[in-house]
């Protein structure tokens, strides 16, 4: 897997993605209305400023309490690149794994915004070079990294139907 | 190192073909039975489309559950029914209605799970079914594709807290307290990625009801099960609604866990989490005195007979405080209809509560119909509290047991149902 480069966009804990990524609280939006007002509960002007290809660095438990997957789709629209994160709330980092948006869990501190990051999946490192800071990241299993390649559990059934290779 | 294998390990092992995992290791295993309800449905079949698989053999275990809006507030709400029930006719799966109820309370009176059973549901609550030592846990609508096309589904196998309960809950305290003492303690999401195994004589000594609750909140802690192991009652409860078979499975004796907890039940108070944070709990008392003007009871967490029938035994033939408003929501039709045969609804209703359709009502105000008022405070029986998920970013809400909430609406400030007469009742 190639290394990911990308700006960073700093949130805090306890993220709730149903409240700011999904239309749960937004009845009949589509994912491009709720992209254009992503994260501004906790974030003001975040969407705005996003660019595809960006990196969320976020707190402890991002995605949690119900994590809708519609989170992850919303964010794959916007173009984010990589989600790294102190921890994850269990249900968002599966839906991360089953949509092909990597997800790294590692510690944060010392990240800044708009600060240059690079991950490194298969090693599980985090860097940013300006700061001189270097992270591991716990190694995602071959199994995962498996669906993470083939883009998705969707893709990954579709080139294994019967599962058997995993 | 010989090392025993945990309640999780075990049953994970016993859906996975070669060598038994442990905790850590990822597993690809065949799952007994899934659950979608409406609230994930869209997706869900947007997944199965995406996919493209015609023939889904799985679909025939598979619920569809009409829970969440109940009824439909809006089109979009009402369309996704529709294509659920067209969904589950031409694929057999099973189908449960507006009225129905709560997708947690329907599995298992269906008779959908047994003992030992792997369960995946669209909803993090699935964690409710390890009150009859299943393996249920919450996932999304790819992974329902997934399973409804091959059977199978990847997990990865949780580390396990081991929780000891002894002695037993006095009267008027109940497993929500037990919950909301461990959030205290561990923090929301403070279980993450871990199950948790809940034993001892206070679990022994808690009828079917409260175990639900106790597995149910697991969900806070943010953890992926909840077990419980099987005994008489647990047997006895599935038989009576023609489960299959159960393969009860127990965690060896020198089960590997991660971390173990000791809580002696006997010594426990009422508890309550404070507006905003489902782990900022304190005890009743130190609340006494906060003012309420809504009083919720029902959810996956609190709406079943047991929890209705300490609210009667407090309200009956009283009226709640002026200016409360109370809903009931009985957690399925079944349970409805045991609480109109008992007579509770008919004495919540005297008492001014209004009582609902069974679903999951009074949880999240996704149907509209709960909004309040700025600065209005609400006390509820249900498992989140976060701010705006009644509607209003302006009010509060606070989480107790059904006794709690049943107690504060008669007096109309939060008080310690120990302190009012029926507050101390259980089941027999």
């Amino acid at each position: 897997m190639k290394n990911i480069h990308g700006r960073v966009h700093l949130l805090g804990d306890n993220v709730n993605t149903d409240l700011n990524c999904s239309s749960k609280y937004l009845p009949g939006r589509d994912n491009a209305y709720v992209a254009q007002h992503a994260y501004e509960r906790v974030a003001p002007g975040f969407a705005a400023r996003f660019k595809a290809g960006d990196v969320i660095v976020a707190g402890s438990n991002f995605g949690v309490n119900s994590s809708r997957e519609q989170a992850v789709h919303i964010m794959r629209t916007m173009g984010v690149a990589a989600i790294v994160a102190q921890s994850f709330g269990r249900l968002f980092f599966r839906n991360t794994i089953n949509n092909g948006l990597p997800a790294v869990e590692c510690d944060i501190a010392g990240i800044a915004d708009g600060d240059d990051i690079e991950i490194d999946l298969a090693a599980g490192r985090v860097t940013v070079a300006a700061r001189k800071l270097v992270r591991t990241a716990a190694a995602l299993p071959p199994a995962v990294q498996q669906i993470l390649a083939a883009g998705g559990l969707i893709a990954f059934l579709q080139q294994h139907p019967d599962w058997q290779s995993a | 190192m010989k090392m025993g294998r945990t309640i999780a390990e075990k049953i994970l092992a016993a859906h996975t073909d070669g060598e038994a995992p442990r905790a850590g290791d990822i597993v690809v295993a065949r799952v007994d039975f899934a659950m979608v309800h409406d609230a994930r449905a869209a997706n869900a079949l947007k997944m199965i489309a995406r996919l493209g698989v015609k023939d889904l053999p799985f679909a025939a275990k598979t619920a569809f559950v009409l829970d969440h809006y109940s009824p439909p507030p809006n089109i979009e709400a009402a369309n996704t029914h529709g294509a659920m029930r067209a969904f589950a006719g031409a694929h057999d799966a099973v189908l449960y209605d507006v009225g129905d109820g709560i997708c947690h309370q329907v599995l298992p009176e269906g008779g959908h799970l047994t003992c030992g059973d792997l369960i995946v549901g669209t909803d993090t609550h699935s964690v409710t079914y390890g009150a009859f030592n299943a393996f249920g846990t919450g996932v999304e609508g790819t992974d329902i594709a997934a399973v409804m096309s091959t059977g199978k589904l990847w997990f990865r196998v949780p580390e396990t807290i081991h929780i000891e309960l002894k002695g037993r809950l006095q009267p008027g305290v109940w497993a929500k307290d037990i919950t909301l003492t461990m959030l205290g303690r561990l923090g929301a999401e403070g279980a993450n990625y871990r199950a948790l195994e809940y034993a001892g004589t206070a679990v022994s000594a808690m009828e079917i009801d409260d175990r639900m609750t106790l597995a149910n909140h697991a969900a806070e802690l943010g953890a992926k099960a909840a077990l419980l192991e099987a005994d008489d009652k647990t047997i006895a409860w599935l038989k009576s609604r023609h489960a299959r078979a159960p393969r009860p499975i127990t965690a060896d004796a020198d089960a590997n866990y991660s971390e173990r907890i000791e809580i002696d039940a006997s010594v426990l108070a009422p508890q309550v989490a404070r507006s905003h944070l489902i782990d900022d709990v304190i005890g009743v008392t130190e609340a006494r005195g906060q003012k309420v003007n809504v009083a919720l009871i029902g959810t996956c967490t609190n709406g079943r007979l047991d929890d209705i029938r300490q609210a009667a035994a407090i309200l009956k033939g009283r009226r709640i405080a002026k200016g409360v408003r109370m809903i009931v929501t009985p957690a399925s039709r079944r349970v409805y209809l045991d609480a109109a045969r008992e007579g509770l609804l008919e004495a919540l209703t005297h008492a001014g509560a209004s009582v609902e359709a069974a679903g999951c009502g009074t949880c999240v105000n996704i149907t509209g119909h709960l909004i309040t008022g700025d600065g209005e405070v609400v006390i509820s029986s249900a498992n989140r509290n976060f701010k705006g998920r009644l509607g209003n970013d302006n009010s509060e809400i606070w989480i107790g047991s059904a006794a709690t909430v049943a107690a504060s609406a008669l007096t109309g400030t939060i008080t310690d149902p120990r302190d009012v007469a029926g507050g101390k009742w259980r089941a027999a």
